[in-house]
């Protein structure tokens, strides 16, 4: 018994070594749902991710501006994905996450309707962009392809940056 | 290098804090040509300017105040007059110096000036030939060569460094010169406190601690002296002379004075919350013991916080002397330029302001100055027509009034011409027939600041070219300012700056509307009115009211911030009266919710700019609340149009067109599962859309959530958490619901319940039991069924 224990912890242990060997190729991103679509993001653009939380109304600003709110003492600005992206608005649900991402000196919280996991991916199974998204516009940093499912990465800049 | 950095950090401080003195008393020179005190403090900043650059290697400066230093060496020495003329020679080379103090300041060389025109007139002025040996060399210029021998030895007997080279005697008279140096000033210093006003106890002793105490305070050259016993090391004595003067300040970092503004305001913040927190603890525990102490920490907590408050901000105040100081040069230039006889005359130099705010007021009262002299102060000839003295003068005031700082510029000049302002306004089209014809006269005067406006006729050096007074302005209400005029025609004009002590925390006026709280800052409040609707008149689309005398335009919070009228607004509302200079506005609010200090935070870079909002402040409940900008709100005001306090029912949201029966959407409300699908069974062969609740809160949350637009509502009136008759007052409450048919179904059959029924807004009562078909015509009557759906 104590062998076959000893046998599992050091295939596990080649295993860790084996990723710890590749870990400068690997990217570490958490993913969350929109609508239908899986969405991802740089783990380490991430500054906290927080639940639901009162925030206040900003005028003349788009819809999917939603507001602001305080994240201990600091102003921050809340960003609705759903709207942004186009998709219908949504009640909160038990799932819903605020997403905080920082960029420099750019903070901004963001809505998201459910998180889904943290993702270790290489390097190489991370594709460019579809053509037609291509492009200094594009909010999308690459497409990460695993197993059967794909995840499109965003640009955390282009988020936090204003576009009205 | 860094260690280069370094030095070179220190000699541009003081470089540029000397030459901010010297340009006063330069002004002042020539006034008093024949002040020693003067000359020899302006000798002192070219030397000591030249000392430190030559040590620093910039040539180019060191040839500049090198031949400076000869003139007024001369000068001082009684053998050379200051002039206008020579003076004039001075003043440009003071103002190379600045500028070759500001490329190395950028550049850290002093390369790119030439400075050779001016130091032949320098040469000139001092008795020179003129030619002198051009210099931009590496090598310190060979200038000595032009120099008389007299100053060569004065001011080679100055320079520090050379102690260890001197004779003894040479040291001793050095060693007396710097005394003297030490006790003048020291003299002028006493004479000027003396003159404000103030005992000067402390000074005497102090300067007794001088190893040699000289009975004569002021002389200017050297004077044979007493040779002192116990004199070690002369290196030595140099230092321990200055010790007892040395300021006891330190230069911080302004960064550092941020950071801790920034830990204050957190702490404000934290107070309030502190004291909210204290309240809600009274009440819930009134009458126990522990509370008095509880409120005897808070308060001394909050008493400290504020005192803390206030010693920061203190640091970061800075007299506003340091921005006046430029103007006497400023206006002897412009009396010569301009062909005038003006005085300045300034007061309350002494006046704090907060940093930041004194580096934002600086440009505008160069502008507002300039103003005054181009087009306020007439030439002496025409003064003199009009029997004023020929010499014009400009007061530059600055004291405090309240927590506002007061700046206030006047002049006696010609003053301001209201029916001239309007004309030139209307000819630019800067506004239009019926704005100048219903004007005031401080309107008017503030035409002045608009954009491209400019009274010069011709445009000259100093002003005319329509920008400067909008700057002013623009930069005034950066700062939360405040500007008024006043003028009269033939007698003078009135300017005074309003600035606030300090940008971080202020006080401001909580309001609310509807489910929102906004603060307004409490400077631009003049008062607060409640009012009825029907004091509300509307005067061509706008809404206005009378206040005692005045009709006061008003706008609704609302209308600005895109409030959604949930809630109907009550038969009273608060009218907020904003002050901002000469214009008044009246903003309508929901309630007044108190004043409280608030601490500005920004919205940061991704919200920034967002019209009428000048930032955000954190709550006692965590919260956050938008700070209105007052001076934004004004502009907005003119273009939108109230709606003040008219019914503007969202109606167009319910009456959707019903295509088919499930269009029809209808709420049952009641608690009994049994009672609902009694109801529900009634209703379905019509095939409405049912929705249930089973009491009056969750019925509540239905209709707030607004996934649902409802024709009408079943209620039961016996329900637990929230009853049929509170739902249906809470209902009534929303402006959208208004409407909503409230059908109450119930075994309640008492007149006074059918009563009550009403009251709350209830439009159909049917007693239980009932009859299907009676249950389903009361509701098919009541949403306007359409009989083609049957």
């Amino acid at each position: 018994m104590s062998d076959k224990l000893k046998q599992i912890i050091s295939k596990q242990n080649e295993k860790q070594e084996e990723t710890l060997d590749h870990s400068d190729d690997i990217v570490q991103l958490v993913g969350f749902v929109i609508g239908e679509e899986e969405y991802a993001i740089p783990i380490l653009a991430i500054q906290e991710i927080i639940k639901p939380f009162p925030w206040t109304r900003v005028p003349q600003v788009p819809k999917y501006v939603v507001g602001v709110f305080n994240m201990r003492g600091a102003v921050i600005p809340l960003i609705d994905l759903r709207l942004k992206f186009g998709l219908s608005p949504k009640k909160q649900s038990d799932e819903t996450r605020f997403i905080v991402m920082r960029h420099g000196d750019d903070i901004a919280g963001f809505v998201i309707d459910r998180l889904t996991m943290a993702i270790r991916i290489k390097k190489s199974d991370i594709g460019p962009p579809p053509e037609t998204l291509a492009g200094d516009d594009t909010m999308i940093d690459g497409v990460g392809k695993q197993e059967d499912r794909i995840i499109t990465i965003l640009k955390v800049d282009k988020l936090l940056k204003r576009d009205f | 290098m860094d260690e280069f950095q370094e030095i070179l950090q220190d000699f541009l401080v003081e470089s540029f804090e000397l030459i901010e003195q010297l340009d006063q008393d330069l002004v002042e020179l020539e006034n008093t040509p024949e002040d020693l005190e003067l000359l020899n403090g302006i000798f002192r900043v070219a030397h000591t300017v030249k000392g430190a650059s030559s040590f620093l290697n910039f040539d180019v400066l060191t040839h500049l105040t090198h031949h400076m230093e000869d003139v007024l060496n001369k000068a001082r020495h009684g053998e050379l007059l200051i002039t206008p003329d020579v003076m004039d020679v001075v003043l440009e080379s003071i103002d190379l110096m600045k500028a070759l103090l500001n490329t190395i300041r950028d550049t850290s060389a002093d390369a790119g000036i030439d400075v050779s025109e001016c130091v032949v007139k320098l040469d000139k002025v001092s008795g020179g030939t003129g030619e002198v040996e051009t210099p931009v060399v590496q090598e310190a210029a060979p200038v000595e060569e032009v120099v008389e021998e007299e100053t060569v030895e004065e001011s080679a007997s100055e320079d520090e460094p050379d102690y260890d080279n001197m004779t003894p005697d040479d040291l001793e008279a050095e060693i007396e010169r710097l005394l003297q140096e030490r006790q003048a000033e020291d003299k002028v210093k006493r004479d000027a406190k003396i003159a404000a006003g103030e005992s000067v106890p402390s000074l005497e002793p102090e300067e007794e601690v001088t190893p040699e105490p000289t009975p004569e305070p002021a002389a200017t050259t050297p004077v044979p002296v007493t040779p002192t016993p116990a004199k070690a090391a002369p290196k030595a004595a140099a230092p321990a002379k200055k010790a007892p003067v040395v300021e006891q300040t330190i230069r911080v970092d302004v960064k550092r004075l941020d950071h801790l503004m920034n830990l204050i305001g957190e702490l404000v913040l934290a107070k309030n919350r502190l004291i909210k927190i204290n309240d809600d603890v009274e009440e819930r525990y009134e009458g126990e013991e522990f509370l008095e102490e509880l409120n005897q920490v808070v308060s001394i907590v909050s008493l400290v916080t504020t005192d803390l408050q206030i010693a920061v901000m203190k640091t970061r105040m800075l007299p506003i002397g340091k921005v006046f100081n430029k103007f006497p040069r400023m206006i002897r230039d412009l009396t010569r330029e301009l062909d005038k006889k003006i005085e300045l005359e300034i007061f309350g130099e002494d006046t704090e302001l907060d940093k930041s705010i004194v580096e934002e007021v600086g440009d505008p009262l160069v502008h507002i100055i300039r103003n005054s002299c181009d087009h306020g102060i007439e030439i002496p000839s025409v003064r003199a027509e009009n029997g004023k003295p020929e010499t014009g003068t400009i007061k530059l005031k600055a004291y405090n009034e309240g927590n506002q700082i007061v700046i206030q510029i006047d002049d006696d000049g010609k003053g301001l011409d209201v029916e001239m302002l309007k004309n030139k306004c209307l000819d630019k089209g800067l506004i239009t027939e019926k704005e100048a014809e219903s004007m005031s006269d401080k309107e008017a005067f503030a035409l002045i600041f608009k954009p491209g406006f400019s009274t010069a006729a011709a445009v000259t050096n100093v002003s005319g070219r329509g920008v400067g007074m909008d700057v002013v302005k623009t930069n005034i209400e950066k700062v939360n300012g405040i500007i008024d005029i006043d003028s009269e025609l033939g007698v003078g004009t009135s300017i005074k700056l309003k600035i606030p002590l300090t940008l971080a925390i202020i006080q401001a006026l909580l309001v609310g509307v509807q489910e929102e709280h906004y603060a307004i800052p409490l400077a631009s409040v003049l008062e607060t009115v409640r009012i009825s609707k029907d004091e509300i008149y509307t005067v061509e689309g706008r809404s206005v009211m009378r206040l005692r005398e005045e009709v006061l335009s008003l706008v609704h919070i609302g209308d600005i911030f895109e409030v959604e009228r949930i809630l109907d607004a009550s038969e009273h509302a608060y009218v907020v009266v904003l002050g901002l200079g000469t214009s008044k506005l009246g903003l309508i609010v929901d309630t007044l919710v108190g004043q409280e200090e608030i601490v500005i935070k920004s919205l940061g870079e991704y919200l920034k700019g967002i019209e009428g909002v000048a930032g955000a402040t954190i709550r006692g409940d965590g919260g956050v609340t938008l700070i209105v900008d007052v001076v934004a709100l004004m502009e907005i005001a003119k273009n939108v149009k109230s709606t003040a306090l008219t019914d503007t029912t969202s109606d167009a949201a319910l009456i959707h067109e019903k295509s088919k029966p499930s269009d029809y959407v209808v709420m049952i409300v009641d608690d009994s599962k049994t009672d609902r699908t009694v109801m529900r069974k009634a209703l379905e062969p019509l095939g409405l859309t049912l929705i249930e609740a089973g009491d009056g809160q969750e019925a509540l949350n239905i209709l707030k959530q607004g996934d649902h637009h409802f024709d009408a509502m079943l209620i039961d009136i016996e329900m637990p958490r929230m009853d049929g008759y509170t739902l249906a007052t809470e209902i009534k409450k929303y402006n959208r619901y208004k409407n909503l048919p409230l059908i109450a179904v119930t075994s309640r059959t008492g007149k006074s319940d059918r009563m009550r029924g009403v009251e709350s807004g209830m439009v159909e009562y049917i007693t239980k039991p009932y009859s299907s078909d009676y249950l389903s015509s009361v509701v098919q009557r009541n949403i306007n069924f359409k009989s083609e759906f049957l």
